[in-house]
């Protein structure tokens, strides 16, 4: 469907409560027409930071052309653009940033968490790692995966379009509450070791073995390999 | 593992010119020294670690002038060491083929060192980095503050005792890195954390006089996500995944560089077919790598048609990466001792059409650019290195070669085999930008000569150790008998235990030298990895090339330098 279509009063659109149809004449709501307009032609705006943004270069090459859903403008600003793209590990010294970005965004403007790292840290649950973006900012579409399949990325346009069309806009944070929350791993090492070591001290004294050591059991007899017994 | 009191260093070390040279020279500040799989490693007093690093550089028969890495390792209450605390420095020796490593304990009490920065250049970030991982203070050091980790952050988190998942928030960045006097007219701008010409989140902060650069700064750790800490609660082949995403344009590369470290610290070869599949796939990835570097340095600026050629040909290079192991950027295919499975029955041929069809684009982006007046004016005489200052400052790779200073891991110091192919290093003669462009071009070329080699004689039999204590048993004897379903499970539950010692296991990543140092108190997990990210050298030198430059230069050189936030900051 083309602009000319709309203009002559033909767009309809199924989706959206508030259209009307009668005779040959199709009425339909300039919010509808703006909705359609909006989710046609997203401008994205990559926040790459790591391992992500590689990926993401994919999406948006020839191959799975994210120009077939009209988002293909990438702007690099994002005073220019309504869809942010996090892509990557975001750190604690990168939070200001990636919020003075998400601030700079005109509204209304859409979020998508692109791969484990940015939704919940991923496998980095450690001192500098911010355990999911949603501490900062809201987050519309999470992609799961490391990296994401560029299909995984598509669906997630997909579900950023219907979004827009319902109205749908993520209000808060979602992970406010999970500011500065740890990742893994809260032990301090001197203390684990000393106590393990009293531990020891106390079994041994009681004649007892030392406690979930496996490698202090007796060393095997030497296996034959090529054997193989059922 | 060097002890304290080494009463007399062997003979056999006493050959060693390193060790002869110092302990010549340092009497009883020598502590000590050890020859630990062929790496050479003295223990000096900290009375005595300026004089001894600069015997290192400066004396004629050892003349390490390339410096690597330095460290700070925390040994917390380890009985076998002095202090809790021990810096290490690697050097090599351009000229000698030699690697040295030289440590010095440092006690928790007063954790103060005297800085090389004087001697080496590229000794500022690592010192820097040193200071804020672990507290030590280098005296004398310009600029003594936080690197990798955020203003707001309290503590050192490499030292034993800081937990691992202990965050501080950051409210407010950094806004100045550089010294502005008041009344300046000079204006201030910030290219990056987040510019689309930085491929990554760091940040220069230069000082403008018109388009001219009077001065600038840098700054890293926006990508700080803690691969050191993170590897000491792994096992061995728990990292691999990690390394990944160190250098993610040419991740296997990384895995493949982690694996013989360890490799070498448990004295496991890997089988020939697994080695000869580990190089055509590094090759692949120094391809790809140099690929990417190239085209985005010249889509920023302006030219986008390369970009488009290349990139076609790397999507067949993972394609190939996935036909292997499944995935596309993020491998781990590599093991410890091998690799996760054999290789698909049509190998040869696919890297075969594979390799032809990335060539072609090599061929057309070399026909777009090498002689190209406008890319070559962009390019010439712009970020101008001095081969003394490359050595000084650490650089690697096609930055190092390209400033005219002929080193490379691979041939140098074979490791996987490289030993038994043809092929050449190439050297720029200006340290241009055009020059460690024409260098990344000539590698390409070298790389398939590489691949096409090691295609020829591709020998057959297993990609993996049969060694039960360093590879799992394949999974159809773990389900057909009970040996197996033991050495699967006790080497799942305790993990690869390596002899205690330190090692430095050195590859040629497709940005310069990548090195793990690798220290194992011989439990499962590894006590201290640290890694040398060759485009850390690179890009501390960044705002050196800046200087007196036009600001629009500026891009043009930092395409050039290849950095990689992941590896950088890692
Ligand atoms: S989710 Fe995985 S691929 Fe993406 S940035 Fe994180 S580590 Fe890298």
């Amino acid at each position: 469907m083309g602009v000319l279509d709309i203009l002559k009063g033909k767009f309809v659109d199924p989706t959206y409560a508030g259209v009307h149809g009668g005779g040959d004449i199709i009425t339909t709501t300039v919010d509808a027409v703006v909705k359609w307009g909006r989710k046609s032609s997203i401008w994205p705006m990559p926040f790459g930071t790591a391992c992500c943004a590689i990926e993401f270069m994919a999406l948006t090459g020839s191959h799975y052309d994210l120009a077939r859903f009209g988002a293909e403008v990438l702007r690099f600003s994002p005073r220019q653009s309504d869809l942010m793209f996090v892509a990557g590990t975001i750190p604690d010294k990168l939070g200001p940033v990636l919020k003075t970005i998400y601030d700079q965004m005109p509204e209304p403007k859409w979020v998508i968490s692109m791969g484990v790292c940015a939704s919940s840290g991923g496998f980095y649950r450690s001192y500098h790692v911010m355990q999911g973006i949603d501490e900062l900012i809201p987050v519309d579409v999470y992609v799961p995966g490391c990296p994401p399949s560029p299909e995984g990325l598509v669906a997630a346009v997909m579900k950023i379009q219907e979004k827009i069309q319902t109205s749908q806009q993520a209000g808060a944070p979602q992970g406010a509450h999970r500011v500065g929350a740890n990742g893994e791993g809260m032990y301090d090492r001197r203390a684990r070791r000393a106590e393990w070591a009293k531990d020891d001290a106390e079994r041994r004294a009681a004649g007892l073995p030392p406690r979930g050591v496996l490698s202090d059991l007796k060393p095997e007899p030497e296996i034959d390999h090529g054997a193989h017994h059922g | 593992m060097a002890s304290a009191a080494l009463p007399a260093l062997s003979p056999a070390l006493l050959e060693q010119p390193a060790v002869r040279v110092l302990s010549e020279a340092l009497g009883e500040n020598l502590l000590g020294a050890t020859d630990f799989r062929g790496e050479v490693a003295i223990t000096v007093d900290r009375k005595a670690w300026l004089k001894a690093v600069s015997l290192l550089k400066d004396h004629p028969e050892l003349d390490y002038k390339l410096f690597l890495d330095l460290c700070g390792v925390d040994f917390l209450d380890r009985e076998e060491e002095p202090e809790r605390f021990v810096v290490v420095l690697h050097l090599y020796s351009v000229s000698k083929k030699r690697h040295v490593r030289l440590r010095t304990p440092v006690p928790e009490a007063d954790p103060k060192l005297p800085t090389i920065t004087p001697l080496f250049k590229g000794a500022n970030w690592f010192e820097r980095e040193a200071w804020d991982m672990y507290g030590i203070v280098f005296e004398g050091h310009p600029n003594l503050i936080r690197l990798l980790t955020h203003d707001a952050f309290v503590g050192h988190p490499l030292r034993k005792d800081y937990p691992q998942g202990q965050r501080h928030v950051l409210k407010e960045p950094r806004k100045w890195l550089l010294d502005v006097p008041h009344e300046s007219e000079h204006l201030v701008i910030n290219l990056g954390p987040s510019h689309p010409a930085m491929h990554g989140c760091f940040r220069v902060q230069a000082l403008l006089d018109g388009e001219i650069v009077r001065d600038a700064e840098a700054e890293i750790g926006y990508m700080h996500r803690n691969f050191e800490k993170m590897v000491e609660a792994r096992t061995y082949w728990q990292v691999i995944p990690y390394t990944d995403r160190l250098n993610y344009c040419s991740s296997f590369m990384n895995g493949h560089g982690w694996a013989l470290a360890v490799e070498k610290l448990l004295g496991v070869p890997a089988p020939p077919r697994a080695e000869a599949v580990r190089v055509i796939l590094s090759e692949f990835s120094r391809i790809m790598d140099h690929f990417v570097c190239i085209s985005t340095n010249v889509v920023d600026l302006g030219a986008i048609t390369p970009f488009f050629v290349v990139f076609r040909g790397r999507e067949k290079i993972y394609e190939l990466l996935e036909s292997c192991c499944g995935a596309r950027l993020t491998v781990s295919y590599v093991r410890i001792g091998g690799l996760a499975q054999d290789v698909p029955e049509d190998f040869v041929a696919r890297c075969r059409e594979t390799l032809d069809f990335v060539m072609d684009a090599a061929k057309q982006m070399d026909e777009l650019l090498t002689r190209n007046v406008i890319f070559t004016r962009r390019f010439r005489d712009i970020g101008v290195m001095s081969k003394e200052d490359a050595l000084s400052y650490g650089w690697a790779g096609p930055a190092l070669r390209g400033s005219g200073v002929e080193t490379d891991v691979r041939r140098d110091a074979p490791y996987s085999g490289y030993d038994q192919y043809d092929f050449d290093v190439p050297v720029g003669t200006t340290g241009d930008c055009y020059d460690r462009y024409l260098v990344r071009m000539e590698e390409i070329r070298q790389s398939a000569r590489i691949i096409r080699q090691a295609l020829d004689k591709l020998p057959a039999g297993p990609v993996i150790v049969d060694d039960r204590k360093v590879a799992l048993p394949p999974k159809s004897e773990v389900y057909g008998n009970i040996e197996s379903l033991m050495n699967h499970f006790k080497l799942v539950y305790d993990g690869i235990l390596p002899p205690a010692g330190e090692v430095y296991g050195a590859t040629e990543g497709a940005n310069g030298e990548l090195g793990y140092y690798v220290v194992s108190d011989g439990s499962k997990h590894p006590w201290r990895v640290k890694v040398r990210p060759p485009c850390y050298n690179n890009y501390q030198a960044y705002p050196q090339l800046l200087k007196g430059g036009q600001i629009a230069d500026a891009i043009a050189i930092i395409g050039g330098l290849n950095v990689i936030a992941g590896e950088l900051d890692r």
